[in-house]
């Protein structure tokens, strides 16, 4: 570290001044008769401390404060260099608690704070409808309901309604099967987004008939081999011939899904007819399918769109009771909606890995402390010469500066590293974890909790051992344990960072017990040996009638394979991420209950759908492929169902009439033929609910996902059922393959993750305790020889200086540990409402968390107390 | 505790210096011995400016753009730093010269009332 060329020439001009000065006054005093000698010595003291009038002279030229900030990182620079061991712990410790913050902040960021990549997002918001009994929480909306929004809001200058849909594109080359949306034409002028190429929807085109799409870069990319300009051109759409108007911007992503959609195509789809007489979907108030953006008055609030959306809903509920007694409506910021339930998880995880920083610094200060302390004669030195108490805090600081400066570069290394990794093993449909990225943000936040460490662990230590009078230090050499103060600020730093330990672990422990709980329930089926996939099969030639039967013949095929035990059908999949609901009646008798309109959880399936998943059939019979179009009405429920609403009878031969119909003129009544085990639908840790099952044959509402049950290897599965496929239709594409035990690990993905994570985390913070504790331990020890010595030599035997050393550490471990339950206690609350998996801890687990803690006590005593042990009075006492 | 060393000397007040030396540098450019040798002549060997003092004093004087310093040769052939008056600084001097005439008058006026009331 050198000053700049033209600082040093500053200076030399400054020395040749003074020179010419003295010379100058010599020669005076020469001409006027004095000796050499005389001249020169009276010149010199009546100049006075040359030094002293350089640093005044230096002064005014006011580099002063910058100059001694440069130089004291100069010295601390050197004296980190003369002592490696202690450098090289303290950069790798403050490197891995800063560098794994900035990695976790960086996932924050993308994920949580970064705004949404639209126009004025802070002015988008998400419209939903609710069930007003009970807890409400968002629910889809109609689309009669979202255009009478349309036509009537005045709080939203724009308002926007999409649902997701899976579209199957032939024609050019092997079909294939694209995620993508059903949206209203002025979705993309609400989001402020600009088409790439072409333009966005037109608002005639939402009128049925009007067969055009939006495509996205990535489709223009990898489907249409990066065609310049596909606008203008054909695709064939889920069998139909389509237009493409234009092209979404790349990396464009609303609706917000994992993998991002593809195609958008207008509400138009919805609003055909497949069959003369029924109503399209557009038309159906009862259907509640889609999702709704709007863009607020820029004066507005959510609260003032709030009591508007309000007021429409209590009119609707006054105007249409039948269908609309119970909704209300809850808006919100559309950014809250996307980040949802991701937000809470990952804030307690930066809480988690900022706790992990904390006790890297409190194990720093220790260490700087302790240099403090060896450094207290060199420190008395420095203020007999003349240095102020602030100038050797400073000084001192400078130390941690430097070192927080390393430590930030070496986290932002780890950080940079670790980001793939920490993306790699993070649940897949987080929005904005694929944009995760060191950008300028992240640099500020590492820069900021690098600054806070420095003074964390340069400000108390540097303060402390400049405290009281510096010269009595001075040439003092320390034979004896530090004073009481100083070991008791030590031992506070030893409580401060068992005790964040502790709330680690607690925490750590809550989600792998909770993790635990989730593994071990039982979802109703066994997934092992299971594959699933779908086959989409385009409206435009196969119509009701020939799905069934495309089904029918499809799945004895697959069944007759070797090497399968069973196959059958059914929408929707369990934990496929969807849940159907379904209103139903029951027969009048039944009086009051009737009144009110009941709602169970529905799904169609096959003749061997229960037996490929191995759901047990408590009472009655499975489906059969007798249960067709003729067949009389027949329905399944599940043990739930029969319980609540057959209490103390046998479910088998009642009556029920879910609201659910297809080929039939009006809604049949159903028999219920059968029971079976309740089934976990969207995630393991529901609650078991009523539901209903209908044959496919009356009930193929939706694409369903085939499910089949291997004998062993479920590899060759997907394969098997693809040739039979496209043997049975070559335009055929199977699509989202996924074997059921992956479905069911994927459920519990997020969970995982942050598991994973607290895991990482608490094991961190854990090896810093180790390695701090042992730091004080053997420090304390060290300090101590003589005193030891003195003892052993008066006839102490070792084993009471041990039992002294370990029960000192176990007694600070303990406290921390007591300290840090107290505060986990407080704060698990806080944990449950984050976390959905986590239950409230009991005691063993702060039991576990209280061996863990004094094993790890144990482990760093046990050097330090060997050496106390192994002290031989005469070295000590001769070398002192 | 040094020995004073010279028995009238004065301890300047606070900006005196400052004045003291541009008017010292309105009679032409000269070094700092040559300054300090100048003002401890013309005060009667009472104004004892010290190398700690006036150092500071020119360098500050220089970042304010009120005097310039330039490397020239002595009469005694000795390379030194001479420094001379700025525009700036002699409109400097100007003002400061009025108000310190302003003040010492004020002063002398107050002392010569304690006087007279005395006697």
């Amino acid at each position: 570290m050198k000053w700049p060329a033209w600082r040093r020439r500053q200076d030399a001009q400054l020395d040749e001044e003074l020179r010419s000065h003295l010379a100058l006054a010599i020669q005076d005093r020469i001409e006027r008769g004095e000796s050499p000698d005389q001249a020169a010595a009276a010149a010199r003291r009546e100049f006075g401390n040359v030094l002293l009038v350089r640093e005044t002279v230096r002064d005014t030229w006011g580099w002063t404060p910058i100059q001694h900030f440069w130089q004291d990182l100069h010295y601390a620079r050197r004296a980190l260099w003369k002592a490696p061991a202690f450098t090289i712990a303290a950069v790798l410790t403050l490197s891995l608690g800063i560098g794994a913050n900035a990695a976790m902040f960086s996932v924050v960021r993308a994920v949580v704070l970064r705004p949404l990549p639209f126009a004025a997002p802070e002015q988008l918001v998400a419209v939903n409808e609710t069930d007003l009994r009970g807890t409400p929480i968002p629910r889809s909306s109609s689309w009669p309901d979202f255009f009478d929004w349309r036509r009537d809001t005045q709080t939203l200058v724009s308002i926007a309604a999409h649902h997701t849909a899976s579209f199957t594109v032939t024609g050019r080359g092997p079909s294939r099967h694209v995620p993508g949306a059903v949206v209203s034409a002025n979705l993309f002028s609400t989001l402020g987004v600009e088409p790439y190429l072409g333009r966005g929807f037109l608002d005639e085109e939402e009128r049925a008939g009007a067969d055009v799409v939006v495509i996205s870069d990535e489709f223009r990319r990898d489907y249409l081999g990066g065609a310049a300009n596909p606008v203008g051109s054909a695709l064939t759409v889920n069998g139909r011939p389509f237009t493409i108007v234009g092209v979404t911007p790349p990396r464009f992503n609303f609706p917000v899904t994992s993998p991002p959609p593809e195609l958008w195509v207008t509400l138009a789809q919805d609003a055909r007819v497949e069959a003369p007489g029924d109503s399209p979907m557009t038309e159906q108030r009862g259907a509640h399918f889609i999702q709704v953006v709007g863009r607020m008055r820029p004066d507005l609030t959510v609260t003032n769109v709030q009591a508007e959306f309000s007021a429409f809903a209590s009119a609707l509920a006054k105007a249409d009771a039948e269908d609309h007694r119970n909704r209300g409506t809850m808006v919100a910021l559309q950014h809250d909606v996307i980040v949802g339930n991701a937000r809470r998880p990952l804030l307690l995880l930066l809480a988690a890995v900022s706790c992990v920083l904390l006790i890297a610094c409190v194990n720093l200060a220790n260490l700087m402390t302790a240099r403090g302390v060896t450094r207290q004669p060199e420190l008395a030195l420095r203020v007999a010469l003349g240095a102020s108490r602030s100038r050797v805090v400073r000084l001192l600081l400078a130390e941690s500066v430097a070192l927080a400066i390393v430590s930030a570069i070496g986290g932002l290394l780890i950080a940079w590293w670790s980001l793939d990794l920490l993306v790699g093993i993070a649940p897949r449909d987080v929005r904005g974890l694929r944009d995760v990225s060191i950008d300028t943000v992240v640099l500020a936040y590492t820069a900021l909790i690098a600054f806070f460490c420095s003074l964390v662990v340069g400000l108390a230590p540097a303060l402390r051992s400049t405290r009281g009078d510096l010269r009595q230090d001075m040439g003092a050499t320390r034979t004896s344990g530090g004073s009481r103060a100083q070991r008791r600020w030590l031992n506070g730093l030893i409580v401060t960072e068992t005790a964040v330990g502790a709330v680690l672990l607690v925490a750590a422990t809550l989600v792998i017990t909770g993790l635990d709980r989730l593994a071990r329930i039982d979802p109703g089926f066994d997934a092992s040996t299971v594959s699933t996939m779908r086959v989409n099969l385009p409206d435009s030639r196969y119509t009701f009638a020939k799905q069934v039967a495309f089904y029918d013949r499809l799945l004895p095929e697959i069944a007759r394979l070797p090497g399968i035990a069973g196959a059958g059908i059914v929408g929707p999949l369990p934990l496929s991420g969807s849940n159907y609901s379904l209103s139903f009646e029951l027969p009048g008798n039944r009086g009051a209950e009737t009144a009110t309109r009941l709602s169970a959880g529905f799904a169609f399936v096959s003749p061997g759908y229960f037996q490929a998943m191995r759901i047990p059939i408590r009472r009655g019979r499975e489906f059969t492929i007798a249960d067709n179009e003729t067949a009389p009405r027949a329905a399944i429920v599940n043990e739930s169902f029969a319980r609540q609403y057959f209490p103390g009878e046998d479910a088998i031969g009642k009556r029920i009439k879910p609201g659910l119909s297809t080929t039939e003129q009006e809604t049949p009544w159903r028999e219920i033929v059968g029971v079976v085990s309740d089934i976990k639908q969207q995630t393991l840790n529901e609650a078991p609910g009523p539901a209903m099952f209908v044959p496919h044959a009356h009930g193929l509402i939706t694409t369903p996902h085939i499910v089949v049950r291997a004998t062993s290897g479920v590899d060759a599965v997907p394969e098997m059922v693809r040739r039979l496929v496209l043997a049975a239709d070559p335009e055929l594409a199977i699509f989202d393959v996924r074997t059921l035990q992956d479905r069911l690990n994927l459920s519990m993905a997020r969970q995982r993750f942050t598991t994973l994570l607290l895991m990482l985390f608490a094991g961190l913070g854990l090896l810093l305790i180790a390695i701090g504790l042992y730091g004080v331990l053997a420090y304390g020890v060290a300090q101590r020889t003589h005193e030891f010595g003195v003892r052993v030599a008066l006839g102490a035997r070792p084993g009471v200086i041990v039992r002294g050393v370990v029960s000192g550490a176990l007694t600070l471990v303990g406290a921390g540990l007591l300290i840090g339950v107290l505060a986990a206690a407080a704060l698990t609350r806080v944990m449950i409402s984050a976390l959905d998996f986590v239950a409230a801890p009991e005691a063993p687990t702060y039991g576990a968390v209280a061996i863990v803690l004094m094993i790890v006590a144990a482990a760093a005593v046990f050097v330090p107390a060997r050496r106390a042990m192994r002290v031989d009075p005469m070295r000590t006492l001769r070398t002192n | 505790m040094p020995v004073p060393r010279y028995k009238n000397r004065i301890e300047l007040l606070q900006g005196t210096l400052d004045l003291l030396i541009l008017e010292q540098l309105r009679w032409g450019p000269s070094h700092g011995y040559g300054l300090s040798h100048a003002i401890r002549a013309h005060s009667g060997d009472v104004l004892q400016v010290d190398a700690g003092s006036l150092y500071p004093a020119l360098h500050r004087l220089e970042r304010q753009g009120l005097v310039k310093a330039t490397w020239a040769l002595s009469e005694k052939k000795q390379r030194t730093r001479v420094y001379r008056l700025t525009p700036r600084g002699r409109r400097h001097l100007a003002g400061e010269r009025s108000k310190w005439e302003q003040m010492s008058q004020a002063i002398a006026g107050v002392l010569n009332r304690a006087r007279s009331s005395e006697s």
